[in-house]
């Protein structure tokens, strides 16, 4: 670094001034840039939240910084969603069919897999979590992005159900979300406060033609 | 430098006079700094860095080739009409909303490889590292809903790659050129490429409205352009030399930036972790270990669970290298080492919870702080110096 000055050509005047200006505002937006990427994942303050629009103005959409991996808390649940549909035949009589277990599917698609897809490791597993994330316990959509994502975990949903189903026109389906918590280990103290076992149920969604745009 | 007599104008008796010295001091700071500053740093890291992050892209792209069209394309749950409602809302930036035709999506995704693999090789690095993050925004922002912490580190990390020199070395640019210049001859197929992506960009200019988006892509058309405009015109080296310098400005604060956010990763993922009592009891890595869509290996994961010292040994170091990384960063002999270490670590992370995307973008961002002499051991004493 010392020696950074000494080599090379000596720059004239106006060419120190050009430079000496473009690297001042080069470093100023540098500045910027990371003084909000760090507010952005910092925990809540006064100034993060006085200057909330300009840090997501800034951070969002292109430069999210969602580092938080495993922590606070690693994951400690396995997530099971299930799924089942009605399908009404031409006769009438509609007709409920078993339970899917979507899940399970991707683990095993998972299993013995060095490289597994996102096809099967990521796409159910957060897009439930963005429904969870999107609505209320009672299932109401928080704002547009609630009714989006409810509209996405259903096509997954019919995609996949749908898919080992011959014929028969689906109308509606369902979705069951056990979350098993991850034993703690025997040497924990938390061994005797495991938590156990949720179940949510959630309400009948109709399927209209629309909906399987695509799939 | 004909200002060298001044370097220490104040301790002079008074038969300088006081104000040219000060000028001329002033002058000399100035220029050293802006030498400091026009001198390019940490080319073959930012080559290293270039050549890892698009092959990472394209080895996923190709890994996802038969899921393309559920993840990204015209059979996914996230339809085109969802994704187009949720860019309206957030203005991120995706070129597969402007058609609805899987012709139209085959072509970016292929694209999109083509692309990875020509910037991996060094091929019009200018050119194609800004096509590159094109490509990766398009296919992310058109699912964002699938992406891991994998896919953030790709996404923002493919911005900043736009604004470095990546092909200053170990690229087809850099041999192109050496042989440029020792034939005598003047590269015209670039200045061709630089006319047809003008044209094709005047095409879809219209397409990104609500972001900044255009402006930022005009911008690098015409500093291209001004590039050539000097080289064509310009009597004497002068504005060819000021927009070299400008440009390895911008090539050292994008490298800046990527250091400085490889440690903001670290240093985010270990300071929350201290906060969760399970990483406080040692027993994080005990439930990462049995998550059923993180274990392709279960059997190796219990076994590995089965230790009670080990899970406690690990999660502790786990989270003490990831505090400590961005202070470790000083220490040249035990960087080294640490960064070892880390890859170490992400390599066990790859196979044993299955992330080997995520656990890559990692070691392509640690390689960014690999010393210069264990990247180049022959040119040691050469202009580049290691990041920090």
């Amino acid at each position: 670094m010392a020696d950074a000055g000494g080599t090379g050509p000596g720059r004239s005047l106006p060419s120190l001034v050009i430079l000496a200006v473009t690297a001042v505002v080069l470093l100023g937006a540098v500045c910027w840039h990371l003084a909000t990427l760090f507010l952005a994942v910092t925990p809540d303050n006064p100034v993060k939240s006085r200057y909330a629009h300009l840090i997501n103005g800034h951070v969002y959409p292109e430069f999210p910084q969602g580092w938080q991996l495993f922590a606070p808390e690693p994951l400690h649940e396995n997530v099971i969603v299930e799924a089942r549909v009605r399908t009404a035949p031409d006769s009438g009589n509609s007709h409920t069919g078993q339970w899917a277990n979507l899940t399970a599917h991707d683990v095993a698609a998972i299993r013995h897999h060095p490289v597994p897809s996102h096809a099967h490791q990521n796409m159910l597993r957060l897009a439930w979590n963005f429904y969870q994330n999107s609505h209320s316990r009672r299932d109401v959509p928080l704002g547009t992005r609630g009714i989006l994502f409810a509209e996405y975990v259903k096509r997954i949903a019919l995609q996949r159900v749908e898919g080992r189903r011959g014929g028969e026109r689906v109308v509606a389906v369902q979705l069951r979300v056990t979350a098993k918590p991850v034993a703690p280990p025997r040497w924990s103290d938390r061994a005797s406060s495991a938590r156990s076992t949720r179940h949510r149920t959630l309400p009948w969604w109709s399927v209209k033609d629309e909906d399987r745009r695509g799939l | 430098m004909s200002i060298d007599h001044l370097t220490h104008p104040t301790v002079r008796p008074a038969a300088a006079p006081p104000a040219s010295a000060v000028h001329g001091r002033w002058r000399e700071a100035a220029a050293r700094l802006v030498a400091f500053a026009c001198e390019m740093h940490a080319r073959y890291q930012c080559a290293l860095f270039r050549i890892g992050l698009s092959g990472l892209v394209l080895a996923y792209l190709l890994r996802e080739w038969p899921h393309r069209r559920v993840l990204y394309g015209d059979r996914s749950p996230w339809a085109l009409d969802l994704a187009a409602r949720l860019v309206a809302e957030n203005h991120a930036f995706t070129v597969l909303t402007w058609s609805a035709g899987r012709w139209w999506f085959e072509c970016v995704y292929h694209g999109a490889i083509l692309v990875a693999a020509l910037l991996m090789l060094g091929w019009r690095t200018r050119a194609t590292s800004v096509l590159f993050m094109l490509a990766v925004l398009s296919l992310q922002n058109r699912n964002p809903l699938i992406g891991d912490g994998g896919d953030n580190v790709i996404g923002v990390m493919a911005i900043y790659l736009a604004f470095t020199r990546c092909g200053a070395v170990w690229s087809l640019d850099a041999r192109r050129n050496r042989r440029d210049r020792r034939a005598g001859r003047v590269d015209r197929a670039g200045f061709v490429m630089w006319q047809i992506l003008g044209v094709a960009l005047l095409w879809v200019s219209d397409g990104f409205q609500g972001t900044a988006w255009a402006a930022v892509l005009w911008a690098f058309w015409a500093c291209q352009g001004l590039w050539y405009a000097a080289r064509r015109w310009s009597r004497g080296a002068w504005s060819r030399e000021l927009l070299d310098a400008a440009a390895t400005m911008l090539h050292n604060c994008a490298m800046l930036v990527i250091a400085a956010q490889v440690c903001l990763i670290y240093a985010t993922a270990g300071w929350y972790k201290i906060q969760g009592t399970r990483w406080q009891d040692g027993s994080g890595l005990h439930y990462a270990l049995h998550l059923d869509y993180f274990s392709p290996w279960p059997g190796l994961g219990s076994l590995l669970a089965s230790h009670m010292l080990l899970i406690v040994l690990l999660g502790y170091g786990t989270v003490v290298v990831q505090v400590a990384f961005p202070f470790l960063l000083g220490y040249r002999r035990l960087k080294t080492a640490l960064l070892g270490l880390m890859i170490l670590e992400h390599a066990g992370i790859a196979v044993l919870l299955g992330l080997p995307f995520l656990s890559a973008a990692m070691v392509v961002c640690d390689a960014v702080f690999l010393p210069t002499a264990l990247l180049k051991p022959s040119r040691r004493s050469s202009g580049s110096r290691p990041k920090r």
